[in-house]
């Protein structure tokens, strides 16, 4: 069990171009599951190899339980990393790959035989303990794959994209292992992935990455509902946020927002804030916070009415989503719907927006502009 | 409809030929095969079966062919002891110089595999001498070996071991060590370029994760590397040993097969007991040549067999 | 909790710096061991006999470049290097195209008797030539080809369509078969598509088939010895050993043969090397 602490870090690759990391400062606590969340080639495999000890630093430390660990080789940092190619040894059956870690750090035999006997009946591998990886079907690869991470007992574990080689059904029964084996061990893990729906679901917190940089470290459903920027706002939730452009216009010492035809009030920001922008912003709801009338779960909400077209129905089966182009304005929104909608393609309708639930982003910036302290929590506090 | 016409039916192919994208009319395969196979037919497999026949006849000049049964094959397996000289010294060669051929290739591929600097430059450098004929490079050894003035007595004296001054390849006891010691610097760089692009195909999280189970590089040679490579190390191994099987060349340029038979090979004697022999006679030489083809053959069976039943390592 | 390792960058790498060093000792002998032998053939090539026996291993002193002009007209090189030339080119062309007719039939063609031709064609790469060598001297004998440049082709091509069709084959089965069948709904002929789909895409490994046999043949010792009696027929392998035999002793000259004969292939492997070695390994790598 272990502390990681990385300031400053930095990558840059032979052959120069853009910096694969930019200076990042993040702290796993002990016994945490962190999640390095971005698109690919955001740089956060990087900082995973770089932890392990495979890729050299530009700059910046590494420390694992406050020891700089940036000059000691990968084989002394005491950390085991689960690949995304599983990378297991094509040549050794089951047991031996799970071993061979294990006698290369000169622990005895009959303790070997023990925890490698452990982990395999814990993964339900004992039936294949003499095969070798090509006789294995993808499943049953993973489970070997973190089975020779969980014998290691190791300081840190290291996860690159362990799941994005499965089907979705395997997927989903392979994430709930993990999170029990580290729950259970209780070992810092540090999880790196493009699938949201994994961030959500497996991280004590998630770290969102874009440009080998980091938007935004917090617990997953804080940085749901507080996203930092419009990064952020879109990249977590499917489908993404709608961003609306407004203009912002005074009205009497206050003031509005509008959209087309429709004006919306401002009260949930400082008024010091909006005199900053110079007149614009863009407007940010999610779809589950935009509602067909009638549909509206809670009256205590603050609601603005807009009037829209329906551009597009598509039924999912559990949730309907409906693409609508908001009355004077240009931009469709997608709004989420129950299972079933009398809406139809072409309808004009008059749909209700959550106000407390919507963000309201600098559009230069693109940073979020932040809301009065109390309605805020008041927000929430309604909520949960 | 009689079974046999439903049967003859069913035999004709069903889709039209000229829809079958995989068919081609006859005088398309006539054009394109007939060059090539009356080719073959002419000048290998007519010389293959031709040496066949040479092998059980005495054929000299100006003279008829005479069958002698298979005379040939047992004066050659019975007392001809200059014969099996030449097959001790080419089992010698195939043996140790494909060893070394293939250990000096891993070894090189190694060096440069570990990030050693200017391994461009270096790969095309090493590469150089497989590029050169067996007569340049059997020249340029000539010289390297002479008593007088050679590079090899030159640098024995330098460092003050003038005793070990040797007719590298005027004495029979050195002879075919020296002949090998040159064939060995021609193939080590083909071997060493198969090792690099195998060693560049290994995947790389495998590797590391052999690092994250404390391996340095020197466990992680023996317990990941080397058994990953088992397939290449194979293959370059068949490669090696039937090349050498049926070495030529480099021996008759640098000693023709002497001093007293001391690199004498198979080939060799061969080339000589038709050409530079006073009996004038191809069949005997022939009786070699097919005894020698069936040992070949026999070991590119045994051997690819042998692969062939390796599992094969998926990664 | 262990206070912050104190292991200092610098020196850390001169830690990997001393590792390295033995590497680097051996990358710079084996370079000397495997470069130098032609450095010193090219510093002798432009020295005169005299001079090397003075000093065998001494820098030039003054440049002879004339001992290249006396090998060319005086000692026959000239002609050696023409026979070579005329006879590796016209080998190395016929075995492109006929390899490439029979490697586009057998990759994309299923025929009766398929398998068949693969097996007599493939064949020729176990086949040591020791086994075909005293009959094809009867053989072109007969034909009245022994002694003649023509004959000699004619063997290299027929010997070495093997490799050239192995090669190509595993080339011509990558392309996909939609191409050709679009090619065929557009109304192309079986010989239209061969000369205007499978050779255009084929180039990479047409290329380095023609670097492989172009090396190998350069360099071809065996046939050309048996096949060949002649001085003026001689190709410059048979020449330089030649001119080896009747002049043991001008070691300078024979050093000016040697450049000779491993010019092309030098000055080539300068501009061409990723080519050349990617085409002298192509049979080996699978």
């Amino acid at each position: 069990m272990a502390r990681v602490a990385i300031t400053e870090l930095s990558k840059l690759y032979d052959g120069g171009g853009e910096p694969a990391v930019k200076d990042l400062s993040l702290t796993v606590g002990n016994g945490e599951f962190m999640v390095l969340l971005g698109p690919s080639g955001c740089g956060k495999s990087s900082v995973l190899r770089m932890i392990a000890g495979l890729e050299p630093i530009t700059s910046g430390k590494i420390a694992i339980d406050g020891e700089i660990v940036n000059e000691i080789p990968a084989k002394d940092r005491d950390i085991a990393m689960v690949f995304q190619s599983y990378a297991l040894y094509p040549h050794m059956d089951v047991f031996n790959n799970l071993a061979f870690g294990l006698r290369r750090r000169g622990i005895a035999k009959t303790e070997i035989e023990r925890r490698v006997q452990g982990a395999a009946s814990k993964l339900g591998l004992l039936p294949f303990l003499k095969r070798k990886p090509h006789a294995l079907s993808g499943g049953q690869r993973q489970r070997v794959a973190l089975g020779r991470a969980i014998v290691r007992e190791p300081k840190v574990f290291l996860f690159d994209e362990p799941l994005s080689n499965l089907d979705a059904a395997l997927r989903v029964s392979m994430r709930n292992e993990l999170i029990r084996q580290q729950r259970e061990m209780g070992i810092t893990a540090i999880y790196v992935t493009h699938d949201q729906v994994e961030a959500m679901t497996m991280g004590h917190r998630i770290c969102i990455m874009n440009k080998g940089e980091v938007i935004q470290i917090g617990k997953p459903l804080e940085v749901y509902r507080n996203p930092a920027n419009t990064f952020v706002a879109r990249f977590l939730g499917n489908p993404p946020m709608n961003l609306v452009p407004t203009s912002v216009e005074p009205d009497g010492g206050a003031y509005q927002l509008r959209v087309g035809g429709m004006s919306l009030p401002t009260d949930c920001w400082p008024a010091e804030t909006l005199s900053r922008l110079g007149g614009k912003a863009l407007l940010g709801i999610r779809p589950e916070d935009l509602y067909e009338t009638a549909q509206r779960p809670d009256e205590r909400r603050r609601i603005a009415i807009a009037r829209a077209h329906v551009i597009a129905v598509e039924p999912l089966g559990a949730e309907t989503l409906i693409i609508l182009s908001l009355e004077g304005a240009a931009e469709e929104v997608t709004m989420r719907s129950g299972r079933e909608t009398r809406l139809r393609p072409g309808d004009n309708a008059t749909i209700e927006l959550d106000l407390a639930a919507a963000h309201l982003f600098d559009p230069k910036t693109a940073q979020v502009i932040p809301p009065v302290h109390e309605e805020r929590e008041a927000r929430w506090a309604k909520a949960e | 409809m009689t079974e046999r016409a439903l049967r003859q039916r069913a035999a004709t192919p069903s889709p039209p030929l000229a829809l079958d994208a995989r068919r081609a009319s006859r005088a398309t395969l006539i054009i394109l095969l007939a060059p090539a196979l009356l080719l073959y037919a002419a000048f290998m497999v007519y010389p293959v079966l031709r040496t066949f026949w040479n092998s059980v006849h005495t054929i000299k000049p100006n003279n008829v062919p005479a069958f002698v049964g298979l005379d040939n094959f047992r004066a050659l397996l019975g007392h001809d002891w200059v014969f099996w000289k030449a097959v001790g010294n080419t089992a010698i060669f195939a043996i140790v110089a494909t060893i070394a051929d293939v250990l000096g290739g891993l070894l090189l591929a190694l060096a440069l595999f570990s990030r050693v600097p200017f391994a461009r430059f270096l790969r095309v450098v090493w590469f150089t001498p497989v590029l050169m004929s067996y007569v340049v490079v059997g020249i340029i050894w000539v010289w390297i070996y002479d008593y007088d003035w050679g590079l090899a007595n030159v640098i024995l004296r330098a460092v003050g071991l003038g005793g070990f001054e040797q007719s590298w390849l005027g004495d029979p006891r050195t002879a075919l060590w020296s002949v090998m010691v040159t064939h060995i610097w021609k193939w080590l760089g083909f071997n060493m370029i198969i090792f690099l692009a195998a060693l560049y195909a290994l995947p790389v999280d495998v590797l590391g994760a052999a690092e994250l189970d404390n391996c340095g590089w020197f466990a992680k040679l023996i317990h990941i590397i080397i058994p990953m490579l088992k397939p290449t190390i194979l293959n370059l191994t068949v490669l090696s040993f039937v090349g050498k099987m049926m070495i030529f060349d480099l021996v008759w340029i640098m000693t023709g097969g002497g001093p007293l038979w001391s690199t004498e090979t198979v080939s060799t004697y061969v080339y000589k007991r038709a050409f530079d022999w006073n009996t004038f006679d191809l069949g005997y030489p022939s009786a070699i040549a097919v005894l020698w083809f069936l040992i070949i053959l026999v070991f590119i069976f045994a051997l690819t067999q042998i692969m062939r039943q390796r599992e094969r390592l998926e990664f | 909790m262990k206070p912050p390792s104190a292991v200092e960058p610098s020196a850390a790498k001169g830690i990997a710096y001393l590792r390295g060093a033995p590497l680097m000792a051996f990358a710079l002998i084996y370079t000397i061991v495997s470069g130098g032998p032609f450095l010193w053939v090219a510093m002798m090539s432009l020295r005169t006999t005299p001079e090397i026996f003075a000093s065998p291993y001494a820098l030039p002193s003054s440049i002879h470049w004339e001992k290249f002009v006396d090998a060319w007209t005086k000692s026959n090189y000239g002609t050696y290097f023409w026979n070579s030339t005329i006879v590796v080119v016209t080998a190395v062309a016929l075995l492109t195209v006929i390899g490439a007719m029979v490697a586009h039939c057998l990759a994309r063609y299923r025929f009766r008797g398929n398998r068949l031709v693969r097996f007599v064609i493939l064949s020729g790469m176990i086949l040591p030539p020791q086994l075909m060598i005293l009959s094809l001297f009867q053989i072109l004998l007969e034909y009245h080809l022994y002694n003649t440049l023509t004959g000699l082709i004619i063997v290299y091509v027929a010997g070495h369509l093997a490799i050239t069709v192995y090669i190509l084959e595993g080339f011509f089965a990558q392309i996909p078969q939609d191409l050709f069948d679009a090619a065929r709904l557009d109304g192309y002929s079986d010989l239209e598509i061969f000369w205007r789909i499978t050779l255009p895409i084929g180039v990479p490994a047409l290329f380095t088939t023609v670097t492989l046999n172009f090396i190998i043949l350069w360099n071809e010792f065996l046939y050309a010895v048996v096949l060949l009696t002649e001085d003026d027929k001689r190709t410059l392998p048979l020449g330089i050993m030649h001119f080896m035999g009747n002049h043991q002793l001008d070691v300078g000259m024979v050093a000016t043969g040697l450049m000779i004969a491993i010019g092309p292939v030098i000055l080539l492997y300068a501009f061409f090397s990723e080519t050349m070695i990617r085409g002298m390994t192509a049979g080996a790598v699978r």
